[in-house]
């Protein structure tokens, strides 16, 4: 039974995270900046917006896609 | 109080010409506090980081664009000029502009140098590369130079750590005047007479510096010489690009097969200590078999891309766009396409967003489109399993036989992006060539670290990908193929009766004509979320139909048995065209903000891909 509810565990995170993934890059910014207002008005989720969600959102709004990773660090080879 | 949060930051921005070390140098500055987002409204990347500096102030520092002259023709160029006069929403105006000049190249780093200082904002200017100049014999009087320019003239070299200690000493401390003169408000691009006042103040400079160009690299010019040669150069490049697939499958082979050694020894301790059940079965079908399947391949990666990063820090890669360039052109490609779709052999994302280089609407459109056709590296685990399985480890002659086809599949889809360019160059009809214009770099030897920071981002880029999306869809996919449970009287393998196996009997109506199982067409959906997806897909599908023996990372021989030669050469040639994952159809529509080109885009790859592995598969049938 315990292997069942682990199985049911992961295949239901695994199912939010492929979505999560794959879900149009303005959808995920717009759930990112609704998270981040709700967040805004409860000064203890202070550190963890600044932390956690602030990064998240710098990179939905970067380039690329939040599935590829070609853009979600500085690149740091330099052109001569 | 925390001084580094009540002290005034300093917004500096850096400006130079393309390949003048800008970015090098803002590495330096900033380490590794940088964070990457969009201007507001377009998708030109903008690249800001930190420093603290030593009285606590924070400096935040700007990478602009790259851009020859503030008369803008491409979107980045724009972007640079419009940050500088401080027109952009959320980029304050650089309240110092960080002008970067090579001084091996002087002259043309100079001339952007006097445009920006009629700006009005406070400069310095770095003088990158000093010590390439020197030993080229190049003579420069900086002092003379910062008394002309009326600003401080710094010598750097950005690529050696303490290079930008002159630099850095002088901006840390200062209090720069606030804005004089600025101009913004009454700005007017460069026209021919500005183009020419400029070029006239630049030869005033030059003569009052004492300047002397670089000494001619006679080694250089010789070497240049073969390797720009419309006949020599191309089979020098030739030769070049087949060494690197002969390497990928020689060199690959030892790590793969430790690897997948390692993942069958995995399965097998975790089938060993663990009771059987939905648990185990997860861990060793779902999660061994799927994502240990795309691991295997990471050797052949490391590979490519080292060959890609020595070729690009060594200079060589300039010169194959220079001579690639008329070919191009003659196709209906702008010679600025080369380096996105060179970028796309990575991923086919970079590479579209890098387009935003061209200035013609149509050449971007048209190098847009044909982006995806370049193999990217999603597709070298479908390949590789594919090639591994069915073509036979031998030597023709020097050559190694699997990278022989490796190279045939690479070079299928640079020659199928050439004829969909000639065709859509039809449809739009003829239009002015726009010329590819670089400065060929001096020939240097690959730096190490550079070389080595390069591959660790490709290995995190992919390691991350198998441990997050593809872990994830693998994970999806095992429960798709475990549910629902087979009936009692169930004859056949359990998959049969599940989710998947539904799916897949349905999709094998439409992909029988080309010769794909049922196993294939469920691979071919998760495969479209990312690539190499559908290596892990088959391998769990196929740990599936096995009834619960290992298979974990041994999908090589069950296919080698399973398919037919002409399966598996359909399925080479519809992963030539295969469709573009879903994120680069994202992309496509954000760069081209309309859902027209995506549309049209995935329906000429699917037609694309079927035909031709339609036609390949009969074609093989017949003859095997």
């Amino acid at each position: 039974m315990l292997q069942y509810l682990l199985v049911a565990l992961i295949v239901a995170a695994a199912m939010a995270f492929s979505a999560w993934k794959l879900m149009p890059a303005r959808w995920r910014m717009r759930s990112l900046l609704a998270v981040d207002a709700w967040a805004a008005k409860h000064p203890a989720l202070l550190s963890w917006r600044e932390r956690s969600l602030k990064p998240r959102i710098t990179r939905a709004a970067g380039s690329g896609c939040d599935g590829c990773a070609s853009h979600d660090s500085p690149v740091h080879r330099s052109p001569r | 109080m925390d001084v580094a949060v009540s002290a005034p930051s300093l917004q500096l921005a850096l400006v130079g010409v393309p390949n003048c070390g800008k970015t090098a140098l803002f590495n330096r500055l900033t380490g590794s506090r940088q964070k990457v987002a969009n201007y507001p409204g377009v998708t030109v990347e903008r690249r800001e980081g930190e420093r603290v500096a030593a009285d606590g102030r924070t400096l935040r520092v700007l990478d602009l664009p790259g851009t020859y002259s503030l008369k803008p023709t491409t979107l980045d160029e724009a972007i640079t000029r419009d940050v500088l006069l401080g027109r952009v929403a959320n980029a304050p105006a650089p309240g110092l502009v960080i002008c970067v000049v090579d001084a091996v190249h002087l002259p043309i780093g100079l001339r952007l140098a006097l445009e920006v200082k009629r700006l009005g904002r406070p400069m310095v200017l770095a003088l990158n590369r000093m010590d390439v100049a020197r030993r080229r014999g190049v003579k420069i009087d900086i002092a003379r130079l910062s008394a002309e320019l009326g600003v401080p003239v710094l010598p750097t070299i950005a690529v050696k750590r303490g290079g930008a200690d002159a630099l850095i000493e002088a901006i840390e401390p200062a209090r720069w005047p606030g804005e004089r003169n600025v101009i913004a408000g009454e700005w007017r691009d460069p026209g021919t007479e500005d183009a020419e006042q400029t070029q006239a103040d630049l030869r005033g400079v030059l003569a009052a510096i004492g300047y002397t160009p670089p000494a001619d690299n006679h080694w250089a010019s010789r070497v240049d010489a073969l390797l720009l040669h419309p006949l020599g150069g191309t089979v020098v490049l030739s030769v070049v690009m087949f060494l690197i697939f002969q390497a990928v499958f020689s060199w690959a082979t030892p790590p793969m097969d430790g690897i997948k050694a390692s993942m069958a020894a995995l399965g097998g301790w975790v089938s060993g200590h663990m009771s059987a059940g939905p648990l185990s079965s997860l861990l060793v079908d779902g999660v061994i078999a799927g994502a240990g399947a795309v691991l295997v391949f990471l050797p052949q990666i490391i590979i490519l891309f080292f060959f890609i990063l020595v070729l690009e820090d060594s200079g060589y890669l300039p010169r194959a766009a220079y001579l690639l360039d008329r070919l191009m052109g003659w196709v209906g490609l702008s010679g600025r396409a080369f380096i996105p779709l060179l970028s796309s052999h990575a991923c086919a994302i970079p590479g579209i967003m890098a387009t935003r280089t061209i200035p013609s609407w149509r050449d971007r459109l048209t190098t847009i489109m044909v982006a995806p056709l370049m193999t990217c590296s999603a597709r070298l685990p479908v390949y590789g399993l594919v090639i591994a399985a069915f073509i036979p480890r031998k030597d023709v002659g020097p050559f190694n036989l699997q990278g022989l086809v490796l190279f045939s599949l690479y070079a299928a889809g640079i020659i199928s992006s050439f004829i969909v360019a000639f065709v859509l160059k039809q449809f739009a009809g003829q239009r002015r060539y726009s010329p590819l214009m670089l400065e060929l770099p001096d020939f240097q030897w690959p730096n190490a670290a550079n070389l080595l920071l390069g591959l660790w981002e490709r290995v995190r880029i992919f390691v991350t990908r198998v441990g997050g999306i593809i872990l994830a869809l693998m994970i999806v996919l095992w429960f798709l193929a475990a549910y629902p449970a087979p009936p009692p009287d169930a004859t056949g393998p359990a998959i049969q009766y599940s989710f998947a196996g539904h799916l897949g009997a349905l999709l094998q109506k439409i992909f029988a004509p080309i010769g794909f199982n049922w196993q294939i067409s469920i691979a071919l959906v998760p495969g479209l979320a990312a690539r190499e997806v559908a290596v892990g897909a088959l391998g769990t599908v196929y740990a599936m139909s096995a009834s619960g023996d290992n298979l974990s990372a041994q999908l090589e021989p069950v296919i080698a048995t399973g398919w037919s030669l002409a399966t598996a050469c359909s399925l080479l040639a519809w992963y030539v065209f295969a469709p573009q994952c879903l994120s680069t159809l994202a992309v496509v529509k954000r760069e081209t903000n309309s859902w027209r080109y995506p549309i049209i885009m995935a329906g000429y790859l699917f037609a694309l891909a079927y035909l031709a592995a339609f036609v390949t598969y009969r074609v093989v049938a017949t003859w095997s």
